[in-house]
């Protein structure tokens, strides 16, 4: 192990597995790969390429944490925490205002309050259903035959909301092409479907409350429509970092890998 | 399939197990220290491996402590119900499948073996030998598929009448109470009318509606109710189970609870946790007496554990791999429980439940009429009644348990429990402002990542 103060969280999550480095306290490096069959090689090969990035080895890392669905097979990390409290942590790295985060994964989408150092006060998750996550936006896109980034751009374009039921991805998708078979234009329908779930995530802090700085994390955040659905949905506006909104929850984990190390103060070695 | 790691019981720990107590059987059968070793350490492992298996999920063995005697006798109770079920049919004993908020004192009265619904799943699960963990959980999960398709994919307790439905199992009678906590009782019910196994009894306990155990009414046609059931029992086996015999079944069980309640109240008042979450639920929950399909077995391991626990509370001993100051918690809902070894690997131990213990804390009077003294009992279990006072009575075992997190959990398809989930939990963050979470579950899901996840998050949370 070398003097570099250097510290890694891996994510791995349903559809992106995601590390970040952090070196003295500041991200120096990261990436953001798909997640295959594989989650310890996702994760590693994830790593590898963060380090790359970060111009480091894997020996320079005095700490790692895993986080996401994958930390169950994460032979590489010291520690595995949950994908919740990594995000708290992550951002209040980037925004330590935040007291509520919106975090729109893949297959879940979650309501956390946290206090005012970032650790997690309550917290709601979708139960059963992924309707209303990344994945019912992947089906959206591809009933509008559109690539899902083009999504949020086209729901700025809407001139009305069109509803579109949010309790079923199925249901929701027929219902979308009724609509469109009905001749609505197709920007009114992607903001409907935007809206839909934006009145999802409504439920959630119906049962954890919310409060201002609001934080948007996940692969969902970069999109848009979205951040615009939800902020007339919950009436509040939405922080605006400037980092990718998917590597939250692993700048959460670096950031618990490093406040893990410190506290320990003597940690043990790495078993991968 | 290859063959998983098992585990084995030491060696060194069996001296100390011969001294303990035998097991006495309600059929008179005595069981020895010495029988309960040999057939864990060695006929056990070979029937069912899956119950030894080395497996970081979901290791079933029942307890994690070897020197815990009780655990290692709530073990084997566990792994011969199987073959003890078969062998009381073969003799004619009468089995009932019971469901809903009842007390199994009328069914000891009239000689009959009630189990519930995980008790009927365990029945079927051990007579396959030699399974992994891997293995039965595919066959177990099979089950539950097939009932979603022959039942419903809303109701949550299918595997039991499944079984009976299906003719794997020698049940005689389903004896479900139409109480309000278990909405998926009427699936069941009617899978079973217009299901093709027409020869087994149904008898339904008509529970009066809930909040009605200070009305006379209410007692009185309940305790028509119980006098029915046991003619129903009756009829089935030929025999006559007179006042005298639901006079002493009640006494016994109420040896039982008591013995249950004062071994909790030693347990709860140890400055470290005493044994696991999981074997802590199995200690508690022997004052049913009929966690094991054998009321007598049961007593015997019960009255043995009372006194280990509190030696085991005045020595000081930690649970097995029990964290030095662990996140207790308590855990609310019908049929559903975190899992043990993966919620206390991530620091925290479950310290309570709610709802077989309200039937445990719920003495039954031993004078007078024993048919309206049990229907007002049960028509007074906390558990069956209003939000406030069901959260009321929550509370205090919380106080009691010291618990520093509360987790409410409801099975997809028990509607009652989803419900009332957020007022009762809305009254115990009043009441104790401890830090609360709900959430939804699959009964007999295969994986529970998702819920363990929550948990976790939970746990740290806290």
């Amino acid at each position: 192990m070398t003097n570099i103060n250097a510290f890694a969280g891996v994510d791995v999550g349903s559809l992106g597995t995601k590390a970040v480095i952090l070196v003295n306290g500041e991200i120096a490096g990261s990436s953001l790969i798909r997640t295959g069959i594989n989650s310890v090689e996702n994760g590693l090969e994830s790593l590898e390429k963060a380090l790359d990035s970060a111009n480091l080895k894997k020996e320079d890392l005095k700490y790692i944490v895993g986080t996401g669905y994958g930390r169950i097979s994460a032979p590489y990390a010291n520690k595995t925490i949950t994908e919740i409290t990594c995000h708290a942590k992550g951002a209040h790295y980037l925004h330590p205002a935040t007291r509520t985060i919106i975090d729109m994964g893949g297959q879940d989408c979650k309501a956390i309050r946290v206090d005012e150092e970032g650790n997690v006060v309550d917290f709601a998750m979708n139960d059963k259903c992924a309707a209303g996550t990344g994945r019912f936006l992947e089906v959206m896109a591809n009933v509008f035959k559109v690539d899902i980034s083009e999504l949020g751009p086209l729901a700025l374009k809407a001139t009305q909301v069109l509803p579109v039921s949010s309790t079923c991805t199925v249901f929701a998708e027929s219902e979308t092409v009724s609509l469109l078979a009905r001749g609505e234009k197709p920007e009114d329908i992607i903001i409907g479907v935007h809206h839909a779930i934006a009145n999802r995530i409504k439920g959630l802090f119906s049962r954890v409350g919310i409060q201002s700085d609001v934080f948007f994390s996940g692969g969902v955040a970069k999109n848009t429509g979205m951040r615009k659905a939800l902020e007339e949905v919950l009436e509040v506006r939405i922080a605006n970092p400037e980092n990718d909104p998917q590597l939250v929850g692993a700048i959460g984990a670096a950031v618990s890998a490093q406040r893990l190390y410190e506290k320990s103060g003597n940690v043990s070695q790495r078993s991968a | 399939m290859s063959r998983k790691e098992l585990f084995r019981y030491s060696e060194e720990n069996k001296e100390e197990f011969l001294k303990s107590d035998n097991i006495t059987f309600n059929d008179g059968t005595v069981v020895t220290p010495e029988e309960i070793w040999h057939y864990l350490t060695v006929e056990a492992p070979v029937k069912y491996p899956n119950a030894y298996e080395i497996n970081e999920l979901r290791g079933s063995r029942r307890t994690r402590d070897e020197k815990y005697v009780t655990g290692l006798k709530s073990q084997y109770l566990s792994l011969t119900l199987s073959e003890r079920m078969e062998k009381a049919k073969d003799k004619g004993k009468t089995v009932a499948f019971i469901q809903g908020g009842q007390a199994v004192d009328p069914y000891t009265a009239a000689d009959t073996i009630a189990l519930r619904p995980a008790l009927v799943n365990n029945w079927n699960s051990g007579r396959k030998y030699g399974e992994t963990v891997y293995e039965r959980n595919v066959r177990t999960k099979g089950i539950k598929e097939r009932a979603y398709h022959d039942m419903s994919f809303e109701a949550c307790q299918t595997g039991g009448f499944e079984h009976i439905q299906a003719g794997d199992l020698r049940v005689d009678v389903i004896a479900p109470y139409s109480a309000l906590r278990c909405s998926d009782v009427s699936y069941g019910l009617e899978a079973h009318r217009h299901g093709p196994n027409d020869k087994v009894k149904l008898f339904l306990g008509d529970y009066p509606m809930r909040f009605q155990a200070d009305k006379e009414w209410a007692i009185e046609y309940f305790a028509h109710n119980i006098r029915k059931l046991i003619e129903t029992l009756d009829e089935i086996s030929g025999k006559k189970t007179t006042e005298e015999d639901l006079k002493n079944s009640i006494k016994l069980h109420n040896e039982g609870r008591k013995l249950a309640i004062e071994a909790s109240e030693i347990w709860w008042s140890a400055e470290v946790p005493p044994t696991t979450g999981g074997e802590r639920g199995a200690l508690f929950g022997l004052g049913t007496l009929e966690g094991h399909g054998d009321v007598q077995a049961t007593l015997s391991v019960l009255k043995e554990a009372k006194n280990i626990i509190a030696e085991r509370v005045k020595k000081g001993v930690k649970g097995h791999k029990i964290s030095d100051n662990p996140k207790r918690l308590f855990v609310l809902g019908s049929c559903v429980g975190i899992n043990a070894s993966r919620s206390e690997d991530a620091g925290a131990i479950v310290v309570g439940t709610d709802n077989h213990w309200s039937h445990v804390v719920k003495l039954v009077d031993e004078e007078g009429d024993p048919y309206y003294n049990l229907a007002k009992a049960t028509l007074e279990y906390p558990y069956e009644q209003s939000i406030e006072k069901r959260a009321a009575w929550t509370v205090e075992q919380i106080k009691k348990s010291r618990a520093d997190g509360v987790i409410f959990l409801h099975n997809w398809g028990c509607n009652t429990q989803a419900a009332i989930s957020r007022a009762i939990v809305d009254v115990i963050k009043r009441e104790t402002g401890l830090p609360t979470f709900i959430s939804e579950r699959e009964l007999g899901g295969l994986s529970n990542e998702q819920e363990q996840n929550r948990v976790n998050a939970f746990v740290e949370m806290l």
